[in-house]
């Protein structure tokens, strides 16, 4: 596992030449690929996992192995000699078995089992019937003998002659060919753009079944419509559309056939039509609008562009750095719109340095703040029962109590506060923040719990005595939840107002019941959350200031900036991106 | 009626397949093979043919040949299913392409199926159902094999025919029955009132209602077959709520004759406030012993995605004192939430009246959940591994030496370098 640990090209090189022990040379090579397909993150962290010793209980080696089935599998098909303690020799050399996870008492259920051999190893040319059919009987479990093979096939890439002597073996057996047989080596043809295989295959597909399922039809439409017969794909969504919604791949892979031979215009009908039967479209199916559109004038076009750019805004999704890039070159491709993007990174003041634009402010309409204050009564406080999180008693209480000392400018999270630096005792640090924050005659208002107010070690009296004259306190119940207090008192202070927490407060928004308001609770957080974190050893603690400007995708006319991961994989939704592409028209 | 048409089609074509497809092959092969292959062509199998010779479309050809009579049945029928019925058909591609589909699916279920909000709620229906169909199945199969051994016990015992004497009718079910109801009985008068709160029901979902009322049912047959059983309340009980009727499902006409208290009152109605605790794992306070004069509250709820504080925020409402089990104290917790089964809670409640013992208690608790128990309890346990690693690694030696004179004495104390 150590070997494991190490994710640099050289681990892997080292892997590979000792795979080369036992694998033909030109599957290490499709391996090579393969084991970068996983992205990274996934690795490290998983594998830290597998090496991670710091547990200083008594570790069963046993329950060390918990990982998901199918990542252990890959694994499988990777390294073939890690496991090799698990695995079984079958004399004929042919097969290589290994057991995967820990068998679970309705394992040995079909479905189940057929992930149980990833490692079978598939001829490299077509075999006779008799060959087939001794293999088959040479299998453990012959009844799902085909479709290991098959699968492990299209895990390999075989040459798709091998699939139809397999299938021909079948055919003269049974005189039939199973339906997911038949899907199996649709998979294998639509993985190798083998156009003419795919037609065949759904020709007696259909005439043999009245209907087909989604698995099907999502290979079939994926197969044909990165072939030259692209317009059957639609056709054949046209025929799923009557049974079913299509699926979201079914969509993508049209919606890219179309705009790929310039119908952009049936693109879009296809993309509005998915986004009105409520299937989400994935971010690469928009980015192929971009990259499709390139140097086109059309004024329609542009209009739909703009709008998917909008859609961005609305639903707060930051593109991916390729699908950034594609924007940024459709806009300069246009034809005399003398569009140029560059990339920035936006000050704090929320200036954009290429164009010193000022960025749109993050603050909400009274509209949307008196909406946001209701919700968060309603679903985060009340929710399903007031005793939940607090008691009608102590809400009111603390509603009486907020009114009477309306505006604050800093409401402060005691709790999470104090526990900044382990070293220190909790009311010191609450201490050093409230002396940071009482700055400027800032009215302040700090959460706690009544167990504050007893003196322990960690919560000195004196030092609590002192701070309630710099600040105002309110002490919820001990069982109590104060964040949900928290937001009530910042909303209820007006857009001036700031929160200091290092919580990133995602319970609360997921208490939120309909994802308007969740964007809205988090364009709130964005701007009015002040981050606290210990700063370097001798200081007291270092503030991250709320967000001056708001995060989203955005436009006067005549710029456009648009805020950009750099990674696809999707980041935590509290985090926002720094890195910005500026468009200006000159 | 659509399995039973594949199953006709098959066995119409199995036979003439092969020969059908023999001879088609034949006609394909023999003009290009007869001037090639010698005496060997009269074979039927073609082993002898070189690979590059092997027929790769072939499968399509039998395909095709064997769909011939087919076609024209699939054409004069009318292409518009009704949903219903398309949904039937979808199920039956997607129990051929392999996926967890049940077999049979009554209408009821159908509809079930369709009203299933999203694709991953109908996966997992269908999931359920098709694991339900499977246990069904191997239960079925178990039972055959039973009465097989059954027979063949029977045929055995026939042969060798003793009447053996014993002063014992043998009625021991219903004797034992008699003997647990009379306990039962008993306890209704004196015993110690155990109450469960079924006031959940309109935070759980059918299913959940469903296994709930399983658990009761085990919970409820564990304390009558106790030495010393609880006498169960059932407050909060609606008439003609989703619980009496799986209750009903369950018990039968043996409902109405179940010896514990089912009552629609509220547990503050009948017992004094200040004799109530509610067991609820989100409690501040922990439980330390048993005490026979309290009456211990059980919230009926199964919370399949855990809802923190429902029971707990119940209790506050009433004003009611709360507890939870000290699994944290006793066990050296590994995984799992901290809410138990309600039969798990029976049997660690009547262990503990019985015993007093936490640690035969705590038994009932899943062994995957926890590690060990722990004679100390597990803050300590940390402090001494704090303390170990930092002296091996060396770091922050001073710190720990500073914290462990905090919580020494004297006498204790590292020797300074």
């Amino acid at each position: 596992m150590a070997l494991f640990s190490q994710t640099s090209q050289q681990g892997f090189q080292a892997l590979l030449w000792k795979c080369h022990m036992f694998w033909p040379v030109s599957r290490c090579r499709q391996l090579f690929a393969a084991s970068f397909s996983i992205p990274t993150r996934e690795k490290i962290n998983y594998f830290s996992f597998m090496t991670s010793s710091s547990t200083a209980l008594p570790v069963d080696p046993k329950e060390t192995d918990v990982l998901p089935t199918k990542k252990r599998s890959e694994i499988d098909c990777r390294e073939g000699k890690e496991w090799d303690e698990e695995s079984k020799e079958i004399p004929e050399g042919k097969f290589h078995f290994s057991s995967v996870g820990a068998a679970k008492k309705w394992s040995m259920n079909r479905i189940q089992s057929r992930h149980k051999f990833s490692n079978v190893q598939p001829p490299e040319k077509p075999l006779q019937a008799e060959e087939w059919s001794k293999l088959r009987e040479d299998f453990q479990f012959p009844e799902i003998f085909e479709e290991v093979m098959l699968n492990s096939m299209i895990k390999c890439n075989s040459p798709i002659d091998v699939a139809k002597s397999l299938l021909t073996h079948l055919a003269k057996r049974n005189g039939d060919v199973a339906y997911n047989v038949l899907v199996k080596y649709l998979t294998l043809c639509v993985q190798q753009g083998q156009v003419s295989e795919i037609r065949d295959v759904y020709d007696i597909m259909k005439v043999r079944f009245k209907i087909l399922e989604s698995g099907a039809y999502n290979l079939l439409i994926k197969g044909l419509s990165n072939s030259d017969q692209w317009r059957m794909a639609l056709t054949l969504l046209e025929e799923v559309k009557k049974i079913m919604i299509p699926s979201r791949t079914c969509y993508e892979s049209c919606i890219k056939a179309a705009s790929c031979h310039q119908e952009m215009k049936l693109a879009f009908e296809l993309y509005s039509e998915m986004l009105a039967k409520g299937v989400v479209p994935t971010l690469d199916v928009l980015q192929s609008f971009f990259y499709f559109s390139r140097g086109m004038k059309d004024a329609e076009l542009q209009k739909e562009l703009f709008g998917i750019l909008l859609y961005l805004r609305e639903n707060q999704i930051y593109p991916h750095k390729t699908f950034m890039r594609n924007i940024k070159l459709w806009f300069e491709s246009i034809p005399g719109g003398n569009w140029k993007g560059r990339l920035t990174k936006i000050k704090d003041s929320g200036q954009c340095p290429v164009c010193s634009h000022q960025l749109e402010e993050s603050n909400l309409t009274e509209e949307e703040y008196s909406n946001l204050s209701e919700r968060i009564i309603r679903d985060v406080i009340h929710g399903t029962d007031t005793f939940r999180k607090t008691s009608p008693k102590e809400f009111e209480a603390f509603q009486a109590f907020v009114e009477s000392r309306l505006p604050f400018d800093i409401v402060i999270d005691g709790l999470n506060v104090s526990h900044i630096k382990s070293k220190k005792m909790q009311c010191e640090n609450l201490f050093d923040a409230v002396n940071c924050l009482a700055k400027e005659n800032a009215r302040l208002l700090v959460l706690g719990r009544k167990h504050m107010l007893t003196n322990s070690s960690n919560w000195k009296r004196e030092i609590m005595k002192e701070m309630q004259n710099k600040a105002d306190f309110f002490f919820a119940e001990n069982i109590s939840e104060d964040d949900a207090f928290l937001l009530y008192a910042t909303l209820r202070s007006g857009k001036h107002c700031k929160f200091v927490t290092r919580d990133f407060l995602r319970d609360h928004k997921a208490c939120l019941s309909d994802s308007l308001t969740r964007h809205l609770f988090r364009k709130w957080q964005r701007g009015h959350q002040i981050v606290v974190f210990p700063s370097a050893e001798g200081k007291s603690m270092n503030f991250l200031p709320a967000l001056r400007y708001d995060c989203v995708v955005q436009t006067t006319g005549d710029t456009w900036h648009i805020p950009y991961k750099d990674v696809f994989e999707e980041k935590f939704s509290f985090q926002v991106p720094k890195k910005w592409l500026c468009i200006q028209q000159k | 009626m659509q399995s039973a048409n594949m199953l006709l089609r098959k066995i119409v074509r199995s036979p003439v397949l092969p020969f059908a497809a023999q001879h088609g092959m034949k006609k394909d092969l023999f003009p290009l093979s007869r001037t090639l292959s010698l005496s060997l062509c009269l074979k039927q199998d073609k082993s002898c043919e070189p690979s590059e010779k092997l027929d790769l479309d072939e499968w399509k050809k039998v395909m095709k040949s064997g769909l011939q009579e087919e076609v024209s049945e699939t054409v004069s029928e009318p292409k518009e299913l009704s949903s219903l019925a398309a949904a039937r058909e979808t199920l039956e591609m997607w129990r051929l392409a392999g996926r967890a589909v049940p077999e049979k699916i009554s209408e009821e279920q159908l509809k079930t199926f369709m009203e299933c909000p999203s694709k991953s709620a109908k996966k997992k229906y269908l999931k359920y159902l098709h694991l339900r169909e499977l246990y069904k199945k191997n239960d079925k199969r178990k039972m055959d094999e039973k009465r097989q051994r059954k027979l063949e016990a029977q045929d055995q015992a026939s042969e060798t025919d003793e009447t053996k004497k014993s002063s014992f009718v043998c009625l021991w079910s219903s004797t034992m029955d008699k003997a647990y109801n009379w306990r039962a009985a008993q306890s209704m008068i004196f015993g110690q009132p155990l109450v469960f709160d079924m006031s959940y029901e309109k935070e759980m979902s059918v299913r959940e209602v469903a296994n709930t009322v399983r658990q009761l049912v085990l919970s409820e047959s564990c304390n009558r077959r106790s030495v010393d059983p609880f006498h169960i309340h059932f407050c909060n009980f609606k008439e003609d709520s989703l619980y009496q009727r799986e209750f009903i499902k369950h018990y039968g006409e043996a409902w109405g004759r179940l010896l514990i208290t089912v009552t629609d009152q509220c547990y503050t109605e009948i017992f004094p406030k200040d004799k109530l605790i509610y067991l609820t794992a989100d409690s501040p306070k922990v439980m330390k012993t048993f005490d026979h004069d309290k009456i211990y509250i059980v919230g009926s709820m199964v919370d399949k995605s855990i809802k923190t504080g429902l029971s707990l925020a119940r209790a506050k409402r009433l004003g009611l004192e709360t507890a939870a089990l000290p699994l944290e104290k006793y066990l050296l917790w590994s995984t799992g939430a901290k809410n138990l089964t309600l039969d798990q809670m029976m049997h660690i409640l009547l262990t503990l009246k019985d015993t007093a013992d936490w640690k035969k208690a705590l038994e009932f608790v899943p062994r995957r959940k926890y590690r060990g128990f722990v004679n100390k309890p597990v803050k300590e346990l940390k402090k001494t591994l704090d303390l170990i690693n930092t002296l091996k690694l060396g770091k922050g030696r001073e710190e720990v030496e500073k914290q462990f004179a905090k919580n020494y004495p004297k006498k204790y104390k590292l020797k300074q370098k």
